[in-house]
C-alpha cells in the first residue's frame, strides 16, 4: 500500500450541508432544551424563552431545507448513501457482535470487513434519518397548526418531539465522541470536518469492502 | 499522492432506495396528517355524543314545555303572581331580573333598600 | 373593563405550561398573554371565565378554583341546611368521569349519588330553566308587542333580545360592548333564578331558616363561579347561591366519598323546586334555550297547541346559525315572522353585536353561549384528549 495515498471519502457538498446540520442540531438542542426545561440561563443567551423558540424554528427552517436540497441536488449520493446503510450482511453483524473492537472487555479477535459505514455507522445513519423526519412531522403542527389541532393530538407531537429528541441528543454525543475523540477513529475527523480526505491505509483497515472498488485518479 | 476516489456508477437498486425513502417519508407524513384529522374529529365526535344525549333525553320527557311544568305554575300561583300565572310580576321582577354593567350598584343599593318581605 | 374584578378563577401553572400557545387560539377574548414558547399567563381583566383555555390545554396546565373544599365543610356543618342544583349538561357528561360514554345519561345514578353525599335537598336547575324561559320569554313578548306598538308595553326594553344564561358572554357583553346591554334579557341564569327561588319560596315551604340554607349549583362551567359571587345577587336577602362546583369536582367527590356510582339505582330529583321538562333539559346545547324559549312563546302567542314541538332548524353545530319562525299572534290578529339567531362562541358574536348597534340586524331574538357547542362543551366538563374516534 501506498504510504502517501489518500482517499476522497465526502464530497464538498456533503460537508458543507455536514456542517450546516451540525450548527442548526445545535442550536436546536440547546433553545429545545432551554424551553423545555425553563433552563433560564440558556434561554436568556438568545435573549428570552420567545426569542429561543423564534430561533429554535427558524433553525428548523434551515433543519428541514438543508439536507431537502442536497438531497434534490446529490440524489445519486444520497441514493447511494441509502443503499449502503439499508445493505445489512453477516459482515455487518460480525462487527455488531464484536462491537467494532470498541469496547474494551469485549475480546475481538477480528472486525470483519466493513463497506464505507461500519454497521454502527449504518444504524447511526438510518437512525439519524427516521428520527430527523419525526422530528419534523410533529415539530410542523405544533409551529403551523398549534391552534387548529386537536389538544390531545398537540401533547402527542410534543410527546413523540421529546422523546425523538432525547434519542437523537444521546445518538449525536455517541458520535461525536467515536469521531472527534475516541483515538481509533478520530483520524477520519478531516474526512468531515476539514477536506474530505482519509489517509488511503486507514480506509483499507477501516473500509475493507468499499476501499477494493476505489479507483485511481489523478 | 496518490488519490483514490469512488466509482460514479448508480445502479437501479440505489436509485429504488433512494427514492424509496423519499416515498416512505411521503407516506409517513400522510399517516401523521390522518392522525391528526382523526383526533380533531374524535373530539369533535364527544361534542357531538354529549348533544345527542341531551335531545334523546329531551325525546324521553313527558312534559316537554316549560309553561306545562306544575311546579312551575304552582311557585307561579302560590308565590310569585299569587292567584294566576303572571310571569315579570313585581316580586318576579325582584327575584329573577338583573341589570348589567354600570347599573349594577344602583341595584345593589335598591336592593339592600328593599328586601324581600320576610317569609 | 368588568364592573368587577372578577376573583382570579382560572390559572395557568408555569411549572407545567409549555408555551405550545393552543390556549391563546381558543380564548374568545384574547386574555391569554404570551408566544409560543414563552409561559402563557391569564389577564383576569379580560378574562371572561369560561375555562375553554382549561379543558383544551395538552398539558393539563391550567386549572380552576376549586371549592371543593369550602362545600365539604358546608356538607359536615349540622347547623346548615344544604341544597344542591344540579345543570343540565352535567348529567350526559357525569358518566365520562367512570368510564363510560359520552352523551350517558346518568341523571338518575347522579340525583342517588348526590342523596348518599349527604344533600339535604337535591333538586334540578332544569326547574329553573323553566322559569327561565316563563320570564324571558314573557318579556320577548312584551318586547315585540313594545315594538308592534302595543299600549301598555312601552317600558320594555328594545329588540333583538339576547338571551342572559351564559355568564361568560354577560362579563364579555360588560367589558366590550356596554351598549348592548339594554339588549340583553333582564332575566337571570337558572342558576341564580334557582338561588334566590331556594332561599326565599322553599325555604318558607320547607319551613327552613333561609339563613341557614346553603345553596350549591353543581354546573358544567367554570364562569358560573364567577357569577355567583357578583354582589348584586342577593335578592333572597342572602347570597342567592353560596357555591358552584363544576362537573369535574363533582365526580372527583363521588370518587372521595367511595360512592360505588356505576352501580347506583336511578333516583329522581326531590319535589317542589325540582321537577323538570324536556325544554329545560335542552338549554345545556347550543339553540336549546332558543328551542325551548320558542316552544312556549309559541303556544302562549297563538293559543294553539304545537303539533310538531321540535325546531330542527335552530339545531346543529354551525357557529352562526338562524331561523325564521311564523308565530301566529292571538292578540294582534296577525302573524308575525320572528327572526332568531344562535350564536355559540363568542369569536362570532361581534359580527352580529355590530349589526345590532348600528341598527342593521334583522333578528328578534338572540340566543349567545360561550362555549362552542354550548354548556355540554363547558370549562367544567370532564376533560377529554381524543385521538380515535
Amino acid at each position: 500500500m501506498n504510504a502517501n495515498a489518500k482517499v476522497l471519502k465526502h464530497s464538498g457538498q456533503t460537508r458543507t450541508m455536514h456542517w450546516l446540520h451540525l450548527i442548526v442540531c445545535i442550536l436546536l438542542a440547546l433553545t429545545g432544551i432551554g424551553f423545555y426545561w425553563d433552563i433560564n440561563w440558556i434561554n436568556n443567551l438568545f435573549g428570552g424563552p420567545a426569542n429561543a423558540s423564534i430561533v429554535h424554528r427558524w433553525s428548523a427552517v434551515i433543519f428541514v431545507l438543508g439536507p431537502l436540497l442536497y438531497i434534490l441536488f446529490n440524489f445519486e449520493r444520497f441514493s447511494r448513501f441509502v443503499d449502503t446503510i439499508s445493505n445489512f450482511t453477516k459482515d455487518d453483524f460480525g462487527w455488531i457482535k464484536t462491537m467494532g473492537g470498541y469496547i474494551p472487555f469485549i475480546k475481538v479477535d477480528e472486525v470483519p470487513p466493513q463497506d464505507k459505514y461500519n454497521a454502527g455507522q449504518k444504524v447511526l445513519g438510518g437512525l439519524i434519518i427516521i428520527g430527523c423526519l419525526l422530528m419534523i412531522i410533529t415539530g410542523f403542527p405544533m409551529w403551523v397548526w398549534r391552534g387548529v389541532v386537536a389538544p390531545g393530538f398537540l401533547a402527542f407531537c410534543y410527546n413523540i418531539h421529546f422523546w425523538t429528541s432525547i434519542i437523537l441528543i444521546l445518538l449525536v454525543l455517541g458520535h461525536f465522541f467515536l469521531a472527534a475523540i475516541h483515538p481509533k477513529s478520530r483520524v477520519e475527523f478531516s474526512a468531515m470536518m476539514i477536506d474530505g480526505y482519509v489517509d488511503a491505509d486507514i480506509t483499507a483497515e477501516h473500509n475493507e469492502k468499499w476501499y477494493a472498488t476505489l479507483k485511481e485518479v489523478e | 499522492m496518490k488519490i483514490l476516489k469512488e466509482s460514479s456508477v448508480f445502479t437501479r437498486r440505489q436509485f429504488l432506495k433512494g427514492s424509496g425513502v423519499l416515498v416512505i417519508s411521503a407516506v409517513f407524513m400522510g399517516i401523521f396528517a390522518k392522525v391528526g384529522f382523526d383526533a380533531v374529529a374524535a373530539q369533535e365526535d364527544v361534542v357531538q355524543k354529549r348533544v345527542a344525549g341531551l335531545y334523546s333525553l329531551d325525546e324521553k320527557m313527558t312534559i316537554r314545555k316549560s309553561h306545562e311544568n306544575p311546579e312551575i305554575i304552582q311557585l307561579y300561583k302560590d308565590f310569585l303572581s299569587p292567584g294566576e300565572i303572571k310571569p315579570v310580576s313585581d316580586k318576579a321582577h325582584h327575584l329573577l331580573h338583573t341589570r348589567y354593567g354600570e347599573e349594577v350598584p344602583g341595584l345593589i343599593a335598591e336592593l339592600k333598600k328593599h328586601p324581600i318581605e320576610a317569609a | 373593563m368588568s364592573t368587577f374584578t372578577s376573583r382570579d378563577i382560572i390559572h395557568v401553572d408555569p411549572s407545567i405550561c409549555k408555551g405550545c400557545d393552543h390556549c391563546t387560539s381558543v380564548c374568545p377574548t384574547r386574555a391569554i398573554h404570551g408566544t409560543i414558547g414563552e409561559k402563557h399567563r391569564i389577564d383576569h381583566r379580560k378574562c371572561v371565565n369560561c375555562g375553554q383555555c382549561l379543558i383544551n390545554c395538552p398539558f393539563g396546565a391550567i386549572s380552576d378554583l376549586s371549592a371543593l373544599d369550602t362545600l365539604v365543610q358546608a356538607l359536615n356543618d349540622p347547623n346548615k341546611y344544604v341544597v344542591i342544583q344540579v345543570a343540565p349538561a352535567v348529567r350526559v357528561a357525569l358518566g365520562e368521569e367512570f368510564g363510560m360514554q359520552p352523551g350517558t345519561n346518568v341523571k338518575g345514578k347522579m340525583f342517588a349519588a348526590l342523596r348518599q353525599l349527604g344533600f339535604d335537598q337535591v333538586y334540578d336547575t332544569e326547574f329553573a330553566a323553566d322559569l327561565t324561559i316563563m320570564e324571558e320569554g314573557t318579556e320577548l313578548i312584551h318586547r315585540i308587542y313594545n315594538y308592534a306598538g302595543v299600549a301598555g308595553f312601552e317600558e320594555s326594553g328594545p329588540l333583538p333580545q339576547f338571551t342572559s344564561c351564559c355568564p361568560a358572554w354577560i362579563k364579555y357583553a360588560e367589558d366590550r360592548y356596554p351598549h348592548i346591554l339594554p339588549h340583553i334579557s333582564s332575566a337571570k341564569s337558572p342558576q341564580q333564578m334557582f338561588g334566590a327561588i331556594a332561599k326565599t319560596y322553599a325555604a318558607q315551604k320547607l319551613d327552613v331558616d333561609p339563613a341557614k340554607m346553603y345553596s350549591v349549583s353543581v354546573m358544567p362551567c367554570t364562569a358560573k363561579k364567577y357569577e355567583c359571587d357578583r354582589p348584586e345577587f342577593i335578592a333572597s336577602g342572602y347570597k342567592d347561591v353560596d357555591v358552584v362546583i363544576t362537573t369535574r369536582e363533582l365526580a372527583n367527590l363521588i370518587k372521595q366519598q367511595g360512592i360505588d356510582f356505576r352501580n347506583l339505582n336511578d333516583e329522581e330529583a326531590d319535589r317542589l323546586i325540582g321537577s323538570s321538562t324536556g325544554a329545560a333539559t335542552i338549554f345545556g346545547v347550543t339553540g336549546g334555550v332558543m328551542e325551548a324559549a320558542l316552544r312556549t312563546a309559541y303556544e302562549l302567542l297563538s293559543g294553539k297547541t304545537l303539533g310538531k314541538i321540535e325546531f330542527k332548524k335552530v339545531r346543529g353545530l354551525k357557529p352562526i346559525r338562524e331561523a325564521t319562525v311564523e308565530i301566529p299572534v292571538k292578540d294582534l290578529g296577525v302573524t308575525v315572522p320572528v327572526n332568531v339567531c344562535i350564536v355559540h362562541g363568542l369569536k362570532h358574536v361581534n359580527g352580529i353585536i355590530e349589526d345590532v348597534l348600528a341598527g342593521r340586524s334583522k333578528y328578534h331574538f338572540i340566543e349567545v353561549m360561550n362555549c362552542p357547542g354550548g354548556c355540554i362543551n363547558g370549562g367544567g366538563q370532564p376533560i377529554r384528549h381524543e385521538m380515535y374516534a
